[in-house]
């Protein structure tokens, strides 16, 4: 089980990615794509049970309808970040000398996601607070993932493995600020809770 | 040679090449790092009071009102313009093959600056104020900040005048860009009718007051900021990878598109407010092209970076450049999109705007400052770096630290965004201000943290640049030569 293998094991999985030439729809399928929905069922079951706890005296209790539509764009944006993220690393591959298998980059986004993933179990209790707490060390385990792992995989040396994780990241903090603002576009428009704008 | 210096004069009928004149950089490049700890110092502490009220023991000058635009103040003017004078001294000399023009005069800007950063904040403790958002210095010092600024400039296009190098350099553009729009900016804004010594009352009345204010404050950023530090870059990035910016063509491109698209853009600090919605829809509409030209020098940092990975091995200084760029394209990206009319809904008044502004100013600017000053010492000193492990134990908490205030900023303010708008069955707000406020507790711990570990690293960055300069001068550099198809004849 790949993601769960480089949880424990990156430098071996990493390796192992590097003497491999996966198939960017197996990986997608066999691993990404449930990686994917964990974050979107969670929140759904989590927001439908408890409600979001923002920080207020009570929690915010959405209907059903709402927080599917809420999950379904949170899958989306999720989908659409792998798969960009996945092709970015490709067309930056050139410049920092790695290796261009389309597989193995799909393969390795799945590596560096998984943490974040299975971090989104703490949606099950959306409280604000507890999530970014539960999620801070899963982001840094996913860092250290990306700048340990990225020079085996796509065989580089280790100081472009660092220029590329780099722009990597750069690329990241935007697609993760684009999905806050793409939230706020969205509760704005209607698809969330009830705003007074 | 040194009285040559002194009278800033030249006689080019004598061929002796000029040395640079280094002296006041290293003293600016060390008020700059005074006032980061000292300003770095005072947002800490002002955060703790966000959790902890009491902190302010009862004293007006110790209440979060006063500390807060000492804390903007003395790391923008203090540690950040420090920084620019510094580096633009130093590379305007090199880019144009001649000592610095007017050195008195530059000695004169570099103390001045000091003495009205130091009197500045204490006057802000004191209570005077414009009350001015990142203005808040009254008329005195705004004077003072005039003369001073126009004296930076005299230095500085002094010696662009008298190059021995036909080119301008792209970094000395963008310099000078910063030199001429904030003195624009800094003058039309606090235009100002005195009455007492501590009061003045703007010329401007109501809306016409706000636009004026955040045109200059957008555009502080803009040119001070960005423009400013993007001077730093461009001189510094390809000195320290040895090796020539990608592309200049795209660099120059940039330079414009930036100046040109940044003015504008200023309205969009006042969405859904009095001024003419228009006006509004301007400022939103140019904030989101201006993601072009920023994003064009962000491709030229990473390309230049790209090929010096060889670099990385030795150089610890090349590490906080690599992030400062990453940084930048985040807060440039976030900004264009924060000012979309319905994620600004949300967003304003929230701590998500706090936790922009510091993936810029620390994200960014401080770690390509904290970058330059790492190559620039070493190199005036003569000698290696102190200590290039507590060098990359300082990036390692400077990452960390960023990391976690925009994180739990982004948390607390889409939580504030949301917990304010939101309406019940009824049509009317279903959450109190004060509950609302009360459960940020959590995230302002974070923010303390993620401060305290930031603060930690500048101070051994401090110390490290301390051990690394003690008793030494600049080391002397003499001009080269100057190909003969780029000299300037005289």
């Amino acid at each position: 089980m790949l993601p769960l293998r480089a949880l424990i094991a990156p430098k071996k999985t990493c390796g192992q990615l590097a003497a491999s030439e996966p198939a960017a729809m197996t990986i997608m399928f066999r691993y990404a794509i449930w990686l994917l929905l964990m974050p979107p069922v969670f929140s759904w079951l989590g927001a439908y049970f408890f409600g979001w706890r923002l920080g207020a005296s009570e929690p915010l209790v959405l209907p059903a309808a709402t927080l599917t539509l809420i999950s379904i764009g949170y899958f989306i944006a999720l989908l659409f970040g792998f798969i960009s993220t996945a092709l970015i690393s490709r067309w930056m591959a050139t410049t920092y000398g790695a290796n261009r298998q389309l597989g193995r980059h799909f393969a390795f986004i799945t590596v560096i996601g998984a943490p974040l993933a299975f971090a989104s179990l703490g949606h099950l209790f959306p409280h604000v607070f507890l999530n970014v707490v539960i999620l801070i060390p899963a982001m840094m385990w996913s860092m250290y993932l990306l700048y340990s792992g990225i020079a085996t995989t796509f065989d580089t040396v280790p100081e472009r493995g660092i220029l590329m994780a780099s722009a990597l990241v750069g690329w990241l903090l935007v697609a993760a600020v684009s999905l806050l603002g793409l939230s706020m576009w969205l509760w704005v428009a209607g698809i969330g809770p009830s705003l007074g704008v | 040679m040194s009285a040559v210096l002194e009278q800033g004069v030249i006689d080019r009928s004598v061929a002796v090449p000029d040395t640079y004149y280094d002296k006041v950089v290293l003293r600016l490049v060390q008020f700059s790092i005074v006032w980061a700890i000292v300003a770095m110092g005072a947002g800490v502490y002002i955060s703790a009071e966000l959790l902890w009220p009491w902190l302010d023991f009862g004293q007006p000058w110790l209440s979060f009102g006063r500390l807060r635009p000492l804390h903007t103040n003395g790391v923008i003017f203090g540690f950040g313009v420090s920084a620019l004078m510094a580096t633009a001294f130093y590379s305007v000399q090199r880019t144009s093959h001649v000592s610095l023009f007017a050195p008195r005069l530059a000695w004169i800007v570099c103390y001045g600056w000091q003495l009205t950063v130091l009197l500045g904040g204490l006057s802000l403790l004191g209570g005077w104020t414009s009350s001015k958002e990142y203005a808040e210095l009254e008329w005195p010092f705004d004077i003072a900040i005039a003369l001073l600024w126009v004296s930076f400039g005299i230095v500085f296009f002094g010696t662009l005048a008298r190059r021995r190098i036909r080119p301008i350099y792209i970094s000395n553009w963008f310099y000078g860009g910063l030199i001429i729009v904030i003195a624009m900016l800094h003058i039309v804004n606090n235009l100002a009718l005195p009455v007492t010594l501590d009061k003045s009352y703007s010329l401007y009345a109501g809306a016409q007051d706000a636009v004026v204010q955040w045109w200059y404050g957008h555009n502080a950023v803009g040119f001070l900021l960005t423009g400013g530090f993007l001077g730093m870059v461009y001189y510094f990035l390809p000195k320290q990878a040895g090796r020539p910016i990608w592309s200049y063509r795209l660099s120059i491109v940039a330079f414009w598109a930036f100046v040109y698209t940044y003015i504008w853009a200023g309205p969009h600090h006042l969405h859904y407010s009095a001024i003419p919605e228009w006006v509004q829809s301007l400022g939103m509409v140019m904030s989101i092209i201006l993601l072009a030209p920023s994003w064009a020098t962000l491709i030229n940092g990473i390309m230049t970076v790209s090929g010096a990975w060889q670099k990385l091995r030795t150089d610890p200084a090349l590490k906080f450049i690599v992030l400062a760029l990453a940084f930048y394209g985040l807060a440039t990206f976030e900004g264009p999109m924060m000012a979309i009319r319905s994620v600004n809904v949300v967003s304003h008044f929230t701590d998500w705007t706090i936790g922009h502004v510091h993936s810029g100013a620390l994200g960014w600017n401080a770690m390509i400052t904290y970058g330059t000053f790492y190559f620039l010492l070493p190199r005036m000193a003569g000698r290696a770096l102190y200590s290039t492990s507590l060098a990359n134990l300082h990036f390692w908490l400077a990452l960390a630290g960023t990391m976690l205030y925009i994180m739990s900023m982004w948390a607390a303010g889409v939580s504030q965004g949301l917990l304010w708008l939101n309406l019940d069955e009824t049509g009317e707000l279903r959450f109190n201000f004060t509950d609302i406020m009360a459960g940020m507790a959590p995230y302002y711990g974070l923010r303390l943290l993620a401060g305290l570990i930031f603060l930690l690293g500048t101070c051994l960055m401090a110390w490290n640049l301390f051990m690394t300069i003690r008793g030494r001068d600049p080391v002397e550099v003499t001009a080269p030569d100057v190909d003969p198809l780029y000299e300037v004849k005289r």
